[in-house]
C-alpha cells in the first residue's frame, strides 16, 4: 500500500476525527487527532493496517498546550499521530492496554511534562530521582535549570 | 517464598546505569522490574539550549560506542528541515562510518556474548579482529571512539585512493577471519548450548512490546530501518536482513555474525562506486519552522530523533530515542522465568552498553532474608560452575 492510498483510507475510516492529515516526505505521515479520538485511533491503525511498532511519543510545551506525537511504524511507513491537550487540564488516555510497548515513553512523558496519563497501568516515576521536587517539569519551556552554588568543604582558599 | 534481589544501580562511567530489581523464587526469576535515570544527563533540554552545529557534539555524546549513528540521526534530521541536499560523495563516506561502526559494535558484542558464556578465548579473538576496525576508523576520522566527521551538509573529511585501499584490504582480512564466527556452532557445541533457550522472547511478545534491532530480529520479525525506511544511500545498495527464529540468546549471536557479513559486503559495495566530487555543502545558520522524524538503524536497533524548529539557530525540541530504551521491556520479558545465573548473559544479549563492567549485585537468601553482595563477576563463575557439567541439549541447532 503507498502512502497515499494509506492516507485514503484513514481519512475515510477516521471520517470527523481526522482533523489534519499532512504528508511532508515519503513514509512520513502527521495525522491529527482529539485527544478523545487518540485511543480509538490508534487502535484502527494497530488492527486495521497494521502499525504494531510503536518508536517513540514524543511531547512539545507549546505555551498553552502540550503537543504529543505517537510514532508509530511499519515496514512500509510511518505514521505520527499529533493530539493536543490544554496545560490548564494536561490529561490523556493511556495507550499501554493497546501497544504494551508504549508503558516506558508513557512514564517518562508524565516524569518530564508533568501531564497525567490517565488508567496508565504503572504511573511510577522513571527517569527522575527520587527526591525531585514536586512540581518541577523538566522539558517544560517555563522551566529553568539552576545549578546550585558549590559548597567546597573548608572553603576556597 | 519470593525474595527480591536488587541489581545496580551505580556505574559512574557508563551512560545508563539501570537499576534491575528481581523477584526470586529460590533460583527462578519471576519479576523483574526496571528503574532508570541514575544517570540522565538532561541532553534534550541541553539541545534546546544549542545552536545547529553544536548539537552535532552534544548527540554524538550521547553514546561511547554508536556515537555514529546519533549524529548521523540528527544531521539527516537537521538537512532535510534546511532543505539541504549534501553531495554523494559526503553521503557515501558518512554511511561508510555508519558500517564500519555497525561492524566494531557488533564484534564488541560477540566478544562479550563469548566472555559472558565462559568462551574466554573466543572473546580474544573477536576483540583481536576488532582492532582492525578501529584502525580504520582512526584512519578514516582521526579518532577511534568519537569519529566527529559529520557536519550539516555532509562530512568533514575526504577519503583517498591510498585509504580506500587500506579499507578493502583491512575488510579482506576481517572477511576471512569471520568465517570462523561462521564455524563456530560446529566447532563448539558447549557454547551453542550454552545459549540455547536462554532469555526466551517469543515473536508475539517481541512485536507487542515494540523490541528493536537484534534483539527482534532473533525471535523471527524482519524489521530494519535501513530496508523499511532506506535513507540516503541504501536502496542503493544490495543487502539482506538477518533474522533468526530461535527466540532466544543464540539466536542474538546468529543475527549479529550475520549482520557483520551483511556490513562487509555493503563497506565494498560503498568503496567500488564511491561518487567523485565534493564531500559537503555549506550549510545555513537557522532552519524555518517545520519538523520531521529521523530513522536511524543503529547497531543496537532503530535509532528516532524528532525535531522541531523555529526559525532560529537552535531547535525547539530534539526528542532523542535510543534503541536500548526501546529494548527494556523486552528485557524483563527475557529474564521472567529464566534463572539469577543467566542474568548477565540475557543482559548483555541485548547490547545494553552496561553489560561490559563489573556490577555489584545483592542476593538475599530465601530461607533466611540474609543479604549478601555479590560481583558480577563471581556470579559469571557460579554461571560457569553451574553449567560445566550440564549434558548437551538436544534441540540446540547452530544453524551453519
Amino acid at each position: 500500500m503507498t502512502d497515499d492510498e494509506l492516507i485514503e483510507k484513514i481519512r475515510k475510516d477516521l471520517a470527523g476525527q481526522a482533523l489534519e492529515v499532512l504528508h511532508p516526505d515519503r513514509r512520513r505521515i502527521f495525522l491529527k487527532v482529539a485527544p478523545e479520538a487518540l485511543v480509538s485511533a490508534v487502535r484502527l491503525l494497530r488492527d486495521a493496517y497494521g502499525f504494531t511498532h510503536l518508536s517513540t511519543i514524543s511531547g512539545v510545551d507549546k505555551g498553552e498546550t502540550f503537543e504529543i506525537l505517537y510514532h508509530l511504524a511499519t515496514t512500509d511507513t510511518t505514521v505520527h499521530v499529533r493530539t493536543e491537550i490544554p496545560k490548564s487540564h494536561p490529561h490523556v488516555e493511556s495507550i499501554t492496554p493497546i501497544i504494551p510497548g508504549a508503558i516506558l515513553y508513557e512514564r517518562e512523558l508524565q516524569d518530564m511534562f508533568g501531564l497525567s496519563i490517565d488508567h496508565i497501568p504503572d504511573p511510577r516515576p522513571l527517569v527522575l530521582p527520587d527526591g525531585w521536587p514536586a512540581g518541577n517539569y523538566p522539558l517544560r519551556k517555563d522551566w529553568k535549570f539552576e545549578r546550585p552554588e558549590e559548597i567546597i568543604p573548608g572553603g576556597k582558599s | 517464598m519470593k525474595f527480591q534481589i536488587p541489581i545496580g544501580p551505580q556505574h559512574p562511567a557508563l551512560k545508563e546505569p539501570i537499576s534491575l530489581r528481581m523477584t526470586v523464587e529460590g533460583e527462578i526469576i519471576r519479576d523483574a522490574d526496571i528503574r532508570l535515570g541514575y544517570n540522565h544527563r538532561g541532553v534534550e533540554k541541553l539541545a534546546e539550549e544549542r545552536n545547529w552545529t553544536q548539537n552535532i557534539y552534544l548527540t554524538e555524546r550521547i553514546c561511547g560506542i554508536c556515537s555514529h549513528s546519533h549524529t548521523t540521526c540528527y544531521v539527516q534530521g537537521v538537512e532535510k528541515l534546511m532543505e539541504l541536499a549534501p553531495p554523494r560523495r559526503g553521503l557515501y563516506i558518512r554511511y561508510l562510518v555508519g558500517e564500519l561502526e555497525r561492524v566494531h559494535s557488533h564484534l564488541l558484542w560477540l566478544g562479550v556474548a563469548g566472555h559472558e558464556a565462559g568462551f574466554d578465548s573466543f572473546f580474544m579473538y573477536v576483540w583481536r579482529d576488532r582492532e582492525i576496525v578501529m584502525d580504520l576508523l582512526e584512519m578514516i576520522s582521526g579518532n577511534r571512539v568519537h569519529y566527529a566527521i559529520n557536519a550539516i551538509g555532509g562530512v568533514r573529511r575526504d577519503i583517498d585512493d591510498a585509504l580506500t585501499a587500506k579499507i578493502l584490504e583491512g575488510i579482506a582480512t576481517l572477511k576471512k577471519r569471520s568465517e570462523y564466527y561462521l564455524q563456530l556452532g560446529a566447532n563448539e557445541p558447549s557454547f551453542v548450548a550454552r545459549l540455547a533457550g536462554v532469555g526466551k522472547l517469543p515473536k508475539e511478545r517481541a512485536i507487542a512490546l515494540c523490541a528493536v534491532g537484534p534483539t527482534t530480529r532473533a525471535s523471527g520479525v524482519a524489521i530494519d530501518v535501513r530496508k523499511d525506511d532506506p535513507y540516503a544511500v541504501y536502496d542503493e545498495l544490495d543487502f539482506k536482513v538477518a533474522t533468526a527464529d530461535t527466540c532466544d540468546v543464540l539466536g542474538r549471536v546468529v543475527v549479529r555474525v550475520l549482520e557483520v557479513f551483511e556490513s562487509y559486503k555493503m563497506i565494498e559495495q560503498m568503496l567500488h562506486s564511491l561518487p567523485d566530487g565534493p564531500v559537503a555543502v555549506k550549510a545555513p545558520r537557522k532552519a524555518k519552522p517545520n519538523e520531521v522524524v529521523s530513522r536511524y538503524e543503529a547497531p543496537r536497533g532503530e535509532n528516532i530523533h524528532y525535531i522541531k524548529s523555529n526559525g532560529s539557530d537552535k531547535p525547539e525540541r530534539l526528542k532523542v530515542r535510543a534503541p536500548t530504551l526501546g529494548n527494556y521491556p523486552a528485557t524483563v520479558e527475557m529474564l521472567k522465568n529464566g534463572f539469577i545465573a543467566d542474568i548477565p548473559l540475557i543482559f548483555a544479549a541485548i547490547d545494553p552498553c552496561i553489560c561490559c563492567a563489573e556490577r555489584a549485585v545483592t542476593l538475599v537468601n530465601a530461607r533466611n532474608g540474609e543479604e549478601s553482595i555479590t560481583s558480577f563477576g563471581d556470579l559469571r563463575r557460579r554461571a560457569l560452575a553451574g553449567h560445566h557439567n550440564a549434558p548437551l541439549k538436544g534441540n540446540a541447532v547452530w544453524p551453519f
